[in-house]
């Protein structure tokens, strides 16, 4: 448990910003597809240390808030910012590297599940992070995962099981703001736990989860509602 | 000794064997009979014009009139490859025109300048074959490198965008499609070098034995085209997906789907 809150616990890249900057800030957000409008006029705040749930019907936005945080969609107006840094072209990548992100269904695209893990480690934003590869073994442990796992093809695993590996790439990566789009869709009530329990146990780690599972609604700080 | 001439009279009776093949179609009701005559007066047509342009061509033998020629011929190849890969023109034609210049030019270059030691880098006899033979695999791995790396993006897009939410820079995220759109490109060029000489006669080999030089001449021929095929391939292909980046990206390193042919 100890370890696991090492992992978690993402100060580094906070540090250099004011405690009382919210994490993230999105303001009068209006996003359309096609000339359908997803968001309108939306607007939140997640203070740093906040735990936030995302909940409501599906089609309201929800996945939509988290892919714009990221800048894999931009809106057509309004405001998004980062630890007080707007959204740009020229400040998104360094952005992004303050982000831990859990897609829902995620695609592990070809080769080794160590390979996957490994792979994030040799982009030059995270090369200083390798050290936490040695962690793989308890983070593993933690979220039920067998170690040969590791050697097995990313094609051959089952959606609870790839939904994991992304949960402990997510945290080893050690951002400050994790955003997790319905995390818990395809993992057992175990897992789940355990999953509610790590997030909960870090009180600088933002999280902003896409979800309806009660045991997170529990544990976090807000709920907000699309509706 | 050149090759000897076939007559007019000669060629007319030759088509006559291709009531071998239609008469195969026909009788097996293959339905392909119209779009194999289109094609075989396309290409009689086709020939004969490019026959008669080269005949001027050759004669004149103008370093601006041949680097001409060529410039038209990569204007087709780039025209082709961006249609045949799916993409829009007004995005991609100026790169791609670029990466087929320099993947076609400089083994060309090197072909005729360095190897043959022609006095005139831009000799008709030498630069509109050999660089037809270069610009026409071009062409071939091109459409197979360009449409796989733009086709797994596209497929793979969840997984594309997983690795920059991870903190991949642009160039970090899409190294392993590159990899294998290369791969995927070169691998048939790859597989010919292998079994040249094995499988069939290649064509620049044929023809130069066909022109009267000895057989080793013809190798040696065979070697340097083949040289310089997959050194043009290799470069047209890397830089082709590399220059086509800028366009085909959004600022914020997402796939542009207008970059696509609706």
């Amino acid at each position: 448990m100890k370890q696991t809150s090492e992992i978690t616990r993402a100060t580094a890249n906070t540090q250099q910003y004011r405690k009382d900057t919210p994490c993230i800030e999105m303001e009068d957000v209006t996003v359309r597809f096609d000339g359908k409008t997803v968001l309108e006029k939306f607007s939140l705040l997640v203070a740093r240390g906040e735990k936030v749930v995302l909940t409501g019907p599906s089609g309201r936005g929800k996945s939509t808030v988290l892919r714009s945080i990221l800048g894999f969609v931009v809106p057509e107006s309004g405001t998004i910012r980062i630890l007080g840094q707007p959204l740009s072209p020229g400040a998104i990548w360094r952005l992004r590297t303050m982000i831990g992100y859990v897609p829902q269904e995620p695609d592990l695209g070809s080769g080794s599940v160590r390979h996957w893990l490994e792979r994030p480690f040799s982009y030059r934003a995270n090369k200083e992070l390798k050290k936490n590869l040695a962690k793989l073994p308890e983070m593993f442990h933690q979220f039920l995962l067998p170690l040969d796992l590791l050697e097995k093809d990313v094609e051959t695993l089952s959606g609870g099981e790839k939904q994991r590996v992304a949960i402990v790439l997510a945290l080893l990566l050690q951002r400050p703001i994790l955003l997790l789009d319905e995390p818990t869709s395809a993992l057992d009530e175990a897992s789940r736990r355990k999953l509610t329990e790590l997030l909960c146990s870090s009180s600088d780690l933002t999280v902003l989860i896409v979800s309806h599972e009660p045991e997170l609604l529990r544990a976090a700080d807000r709920e907000i509602r699309l509706s | 000794m050149g090759a000897v001439d076939l007559s007019i009279d000669g060629l007319v009776i030759y088509y006559m064997l291709l009531i071998i093949p239609l008469g195969l179609m026909l009788w097996l009701h293959i339905p392909m009979v119209g779009k194999t005559l289109v094609s075989i007066v396309r290409m009689t047509l086709q020939l004969a014009f490019v026959g008669l342009y080269l005949q001027v061509v050759f004669k004149i033998n103008s370093p601006w009139l041949n680097s001409l020629w060529l410039v038209v011929m990569v204007g087709v190849a780039d025209f082709s490859i961006i249609r045949g890969c799916g993409l829009r023109l007004s995005r991609f034609a100026s790169p791609l025109f670029a990466a087929l210049v320099v993947g076609t030019a400089v083994p060309l270059l090197f072909f005729v300048g360095p190897l043959l030691k022609r006095p005139n880098l831009m000799d008709a006899q030498y630069v509109i074959p050999i660089g037809g033979m270069i610009l026409g695999n071009c062409l071939r791995a091109d459409i197979i490198g360009i449409k796989n790396f733009y086709s797994s993006l596209q497929k793979g897009e969840k997984a594309f965008l997983h690795s920059l939410a991870q903190g991949a820079r642009l160039k970090e995220a899409i190294l392993p499609y590159l990899r294998d759109a290369c791969e995927a490109a070169l691998m048939p060029t790859v597989a010919t070098i292998a079994t040249i000489g094995l499988v069939a006669l290649p064509g620049m080999m044929t023809g130069v034995i066909l022109g009267g030089a000895n057989p080793v001449t013809a190798i040696k021929y065979q070697i340097a085209i083949m040289i310089a095929i997959f050194t043009g391939t290799a470069i047209t292909v890397v830089l082709a997906i590399i220059m086509t980046i800028k366009t085909s990206f959004t600022s914020y390193g997402v796939l542009d789907s207008n970059c696509f042919r609706k």
